[in-house]
């Protein structure tokens, strides 16, 4: 008889990815990508912004389908045709934009593509999911629609309604962009649970803490290929090693402070002297909403030469501080002073001309026209110079487009290239470039300026800022990247339920003090 | 007086009910996101199949069945080209608009020859047992043509349809958040092609009911806008079935009273009456009453991983 | 013959660069199988091919007054064609040409026989009512902007909901004698209006040959140069399309949005008003209920196919004019009915709008 040793068997492959290619009109997102996810599994795939990240997982999900390779999903060969598909297999999927349809309730929303026959069976549903939400502590009101949830409790729906059919696989797409460090944690610890039932996981992330705390591997993708594949040691995994491998050359200490804090060198900055005139002062702001609740409530005073970070997350009064600097929205109450003159109120072209930049938080949507050139997305709001008896004068919009490009580091096909062929970066370098090229520039708000950007875009874009504050413009930074905040900012506000909640200098040391702040608890906070 | 009253209320019944019967099937397509301008169209080509039905088949219910069957052909291709081809849906109905008056017109001077006012065998009056007994108003209300009655029991159907079952929830989120909807495992096209498809037999009932029931006979054009008005009513009665039906009353009240107040010597222009029901649904679409908010992704064709 | 091609591909929104051969042949296809159903149909009728087609080919060209003909009726098709493009550059899709026909007719008729427009000198007679028409059309148009650029309104819905108020209101302006309506003389005098006095219509281009080609036929080259032109290389252009872009970025830019988009949508109802004031001072000389007859309706889709291209709007307005003109005179000389070629035009939209659809589907 055979003496065979009990070891454990080897964990089952959930999901194996074998050269899959794809391609959009010619262009390559993915090129002979091969991975794979083990039962009980967590794996992350890391890479910059236009890596095919995203275009991995919706193949995955049966939203595209591949050119070549394929997939084997429990050792069989599986090509899904469709979402329904996807999940008919076992594959579930937590969405990066959410897929909840948001006049619906939650329970209405649970029920899509669930419910069959002649009735909905709402109260079957609803004791299905408040098993689950108990089991895995998530929270959620069943009963209002969607759209008036917070972005974390719809993505605890999302994450609910993914788990209702005991997925096999289970594929996050950047889930923790818009949650609270606490709620972040939360999130991971879900990850756990489910991988220790024997799920297999693939979480799609660019933050390398969270990486690091519940990776069993790393796949880094560059430019739609596979890098490799790192088995994880827990904290102890050499991060930079990962972020040379995502972005193939090695990183400024910036970089590193913001990635993991352990590894903070703050870079020195050259003192600014200009700090005596008041670049930005608001006075008793108030911003109320639609149903007459008080969204935004706050003063402050950003000086000239000064960089203020404001601290927080995501939907706490950011959107309507940024509405209301841009001249979108009409406060309900105070002040808005620039330099000292009252612009309360005042439309955007009177903004911009008494020298106020806004760099917006969703460049896409506010910031560009993605179908327009460059020149004429730079050239857009003030058109009267290169027009002649109303006729475009589009030989001097190029020449002053051509010498902007050079000026700032744009890489683009030429100052007639769609905005939409740009890389991210280059994108919000050429919004940058519009908003700095005002003259003068008293004050520049920059909301998530970093958001979707690989790592060399965000060293350009903070050196173009710290540039605009030495030229005297004062600055307000928006971002709930806390690691960015501190490592640039002079102080740091942050802002939690529209209000003001403290203020504390920036230096790393701060940082736990900042997130308590910025999840709402006051008390304890070392000033 | 008691008679006009009555001859009101009975002609305001039988002139919402083609109106109900289209929009509460074009409710049912609009709130999947397809807009059928070709509403219209499908009514017309009911209407004269209807009655082209009835004459060669010798019975209304034969009528009924080629009048449905008209309706439901240019709904399936209404449905091919706005959904799968993703062609402009506004195009298309101007299209089968002008096309099915062309058809209807050629054909009815082929086969019924020139201005003939060709009686059909039609849909008499239903009298509703004990109910039509009902002082003043009985007669009025409880002895029209089985077509009538139908659409009442039609307006119900789909209020359930929509609001408590599964395919009306489908339906729902397909208009509002196709995307979603996909992402969540739903058939976004096989739901748009159901939901124009129920709005096409609706609208054949509608158009069936004008000719076969109605005035018993076909005239060229003579949906004459009935099409665009269920359109209109769609709109103002808020994408909800309650709000629908309102509407469609309403407008057969108002154009019930084009006939009425002249013969009561009341001097409104008819003009301004015609023109009621489409300055009601402008007030209600100009934002005055908040509910009146379209599907979201109203006319806007589906692409899976497309934007 | 491949200059008509080129117009239609162009039309079609297929640059020279993309032409693949099934592209080539889809809207043209679309074409020739709608006239071929036209042709089946007229098979069906008894009537003889050749009479048929003598007969509508004289309705269309065969004599210079066809012609004329023809090319009169596509004025206001092409109007209502430019005016459309033009709401669309902003991303605004205005389908009331019909009403604005509507209106445009109203208030030329007004200033023509009520306002003293006839008492003008030289071309301000004519001058006159044409600019009325094109104010009240910009109003109606106007006020479609108005409700989207302030409530959000839908502007498909409003200016649909708006062309069925101005139908009325035409039939309302000839039914009472203090409005429009002629004298009655008697019970059964019509409901129109009088002809209008004969300095406010429309000066003859050609009048020693005595054929009714007027001034219109030069109103729309003019305002198709002056669209094409604008929306190709002005800066209101440029702006236009950066609204019907991004709303929001464009008004982050510092673009007057709301002025625009009510600009655009009042731009594209003026064309429609002045289409109408033609057809009522060029065609009919005078106005009664339902004058408009659908040339809103056919400028719309004429519009629709053009995918944004002056050139094309002129090119589809011909052709729909000449369509219209070919069908009535078949039907008064070869005793087939018009309604044919109303068949055809409804195959013919509807199989170009799939053609376009197919031809989107090419992979960019």
């Amino acid at each position: 008889m055979d003496a065979a040793l009990e070891s454990p068997a080897p964990p089952a492959t959930v999901l194996a990815i074998d050269g899959i290619s794809k391609q959009f009109g010619g262009r390559p997102a993915l090129e002979e990508v091969t991975l794979d996810v083990k039962a009980g599994e967590v794996h992350c795939l890391l890479g910059e912004n236009g890596a095919g990240k995203s275009t991995l997982c919706n193949i995955v999900f049966g939203v595209h389908r591949p050119d070549a390779g394929h997939l084997r999903l429990g050792g069989q060969r599986f090509l899904p045709v469709g979402p329904a598909h996807a999940l008919a297999s076992g594959v579930a999927m937590v969405h990066q934009h959410f897929s909840l349809v948001g006049n619906m309730t939650a329970l209405e929303n649970m029920l899509l593509g669930r419910a069959r026959g002649r009735s909905l069976a709402l109260a079957d549903m609803a004791k299905r999911v408040r098993h689950l939400s108990e089991e895995y502590g998530l929270e959620v009101n069943l009963e209002r629609p969607v759209e008036d949830l917070s972005v974390g409790e719809r993505q605890r729906v999302e994450v609910l309604r993914c788990l209702l059919d005991g997925p096999q696989l289970l594929v996050l797409d950047e889930p923790t962009a818009v949650l609270p460090p606490r709620e972040v944690g939360a999130l991971l610890e879900i990850c756990r649970r489910l991988a220790a039932r024997g799920c297999g996981l693939v979480l799609v992330t660019h933050k390398l803490a969270e990486i690091a705390e519940i990776a069993h591997r790393t796949t880094v993708l560059r430019r739609g290929r596979v890098v490799e594949t790192v088995t994880m040691a827990g904290a102890g995994t050499d991060l930079r090693a990962l972020v040379r491998a995502m972005v193939g050359r090695e990183v400024k200490p910036l970089e590193i402070a913001r990635a993991t804090p352990q590894i903070a060198a703050v870079e020195a900055r050259a003192s600014a002297d200009q700090k005596e005139d008041e670049a930005l002062r608001l006075d008793g702001l108030v911003v109320k909403d639609g149903a007459g609740a008080t969204r935004l409530d706050l003063s402050l005073t950003v000086r000239r030469g000064e960089i203020v970070g404001v601290a927080g997350v995501e939907g706490n009064g950011q959107s309507q501080l940024g509405a209301v600097l841009a001249g979108l929205l009409a406060p309900s109450a105070g002040k808005v002073l620039v330099g000292g003159a009252d612009v309360t109120g005042k439309p955007p072209r009177e903004l911009s001309r008494l020298g106020v930049g806004i760099v917006p938080e969703d460049r896409h949507a506010v910031g560009c026209h993605l179908p327009l050139s460059v020149a004429e997305n730079l050239l857009l709001g003030d058109l009267s110079a290169y027009t002649r008896f109303g006729l475009l004068r589009r030989d001097r919009m190029a020449a002053t487009a051509m010498a902007r490009m050079e000026a700032n580091d744009i890489r683009a096909a030429g100052p007639d290239a769609p905005m939409s062929s740009l890389s991210g970066g280059n994108q919000q370098k050429v919004v940058l470039a519009r908003e700095l090229a005002l003259d003068p520039l008293v004050f520049l708000l920059a909301a998530q300026p970093t958001r979707g950007l690989d790592v060399g875009a965000v060293e350009a874009v903070y050196t173009e800022i710290r540039k605009a504050c030495d030229r005297g413009a004062g600055v307000l930074l928006v971002s709930s990247e806390l690691d960015e905040l501190l490592a640039v900012a002079d102080r740091v506000l942050v802002i939690y339920r529209g209000r003001i909640v403290g203020e504390l200098p920036a230096h790393p040391q701060h940082k736990d003090a900042v997130g308590t702040l910025m999840s709402g608890q006051v008390a304890a906070v070392a000033a | 007086m008691n008679e006009t009253l009555q001859a009101f209320v009975s002609s305001s019944l039988r002139l919402a009910t083609p109106l109900v019967l289209a929009a509460t099937g074009e409710m049912v397509s609009e709130q999947a996101g397809v807009l059928n301008l070709s509403l219209e169209g499908m009514m017309l080509s009911a209407a004269f199949m209807g009655a082209f039905g009835a004459k060669v088949t010798g019975s209304p219910m034969g009528g009924l069945a080629f009048g449905l069957g008209a309706a439901l052909l240019l709904a399936l291709v209404q449905a091919w080209l706005s959904v799968r081809v993703r062609a402009n849906q506004l195009v298309v109905g101007i299209g089968f608009n002008i096309f099915a008056l062309g058809a209807t017109t050629f054909l009815y001077r082929q086969i019924f020859g020139g201005l003939s006012r060709e009686q059909i065998p039609s849909f008499s009056a239903l009298e509703v047992p004990l109910l039509h007994r009902i002082p003043f108003l009985g007669p009025a209300v409880f002895s029209q043509a089985g077509l009538v009655y139908v659409a009442a029991a039609l307006v119900a159907v789909t209020w359930w349809l929509v609001a408590k079952t599964p395919f009306g929830l489908a339906v729902r989120a397909v208009g509002e958040n196709p995307r979603a909807a996909d992402q969540a495992g739903l058939a976004v096209e096989r739901i748009r092609f159901l939901a124009v498809l129920y709005a096409g037999g609706c609208a054949g009932l509608a158009g069936v009911f004008l000719s076969v029931a109605s005035i018993s006979t076909f005239t060229e054009g003579m949906t004459n806008g009935a099409g665009y008005l269920a359109v209109t009513a769609v709109i103002l009665g808020g994408w909800h079935s309650v709000g629908v039906l309102g509407a469609c009353l309403l407008f057969g009240a108002a154009t019930s009273l084009q006939f009425v107040l002249p013969a009561l010597g009341v001097p409104i222009p008819t003009a301004g009456l015609v023109m009621l029901p489409y300055v009601l649904a402008l007030v209600a679409v100009s934002g005055v009453i908040r509910r009146s908010r379209p599907p979201a992704a109203l006319t806007l064709p589906f692409r899976r991983g497309g934007h | 013959m491949s200059d008509i091609a080129d117009v239609a591909l162009g039309a079609a929104g297929l640059t020279r660069a993309r032409r693949l051969p099934v592209e080539r042949l889809l809207p043209l296809g679309a074409l020739v199988g709608s006239l071929a159903v036209g042709l089946v149909l007229v098979r069906a009728t008894g009537v003889p091919l050749r009479d048929a087609l003598a007969a509508f080919w004289e309705g269309v060209g065969g004599s210079e007054f066809a012609m004329v003909g023809s090319l009169n009726r596509g004025v206001p098709l092409a109007l209502v064609g430019l005016g459309y493009i033009l709401a669309e550059r902003a991303n605004l899709t205005n389908v009331g040409g019909e009403g604005q026909i509507c209106m445009g007719g109203i208030f030329s008729a007004a200033a023509s026989l009520s306002w003293g427009a006839g008492k003008l000198p030289g071309p301000l007679a004519f001058l006159f009512p044409l600019l009325a028409g094109t104010a009240a059309g910009a109003l109606w148009g106007a006020l479609a902007g108005l409700l989207k650029a302030r409530r959000g309104s839908n502007e498909v819905i409003t200016t649909l909901l708006l062309t069925f108020i101005a139908l009325q209101m035409v039939y309302g302006s000839v039914q009472s004698v203090h409005l429009l309506r002629q004298p009655m003389t008697d019970s059964a005098t019509l409901p129109e209006s009088l002809e209008i006095p004969s300095v406010t219509q429309l000066p003859v281009l050609t009048k020693d040959s005595g054929l009714p080609l007027h001034v219109g036929l030069v109103i729309e080259l003019l305002v198709a140069g002056v669209v094409a032109v604008g929306l190709a290389r002005s800066a209101i252009g440029l702006e236009l399309r950066a609204v019907g872009l991004n709303e929001t970025a464009s008004r982050r830019a510092g673009l007057p949005v709301e002025r625009l988009v009510i600009g655009a949508l009042a731009a594209s109802g003026a064309l429609g008003g002045l289409a109408g004031a033609v057809m009522v001072q060029g065609d009919q000389h005078y106005l009664t209920a339902g004058f408009s007859s659908g040339f809103g309706f056919d400028g719309l889709v004429v519009g629709l196919l053009a995918r944004g291209s002056a050139v094309g709007v002129v090119a589809f307005a011909l052709l729909f004019g000449c369509l219209r003109s070919g069908g009535m005179s078949m039907e008064m000389s070869a005793s087939v009915p018009s309604a044919i070629v109303v068949v055809c035009q409804g195959v013919m939209v509807v199989a170009m709008a799939t053609a376009a659809a197919y031809s989107r589907r090419r992979p960019a």
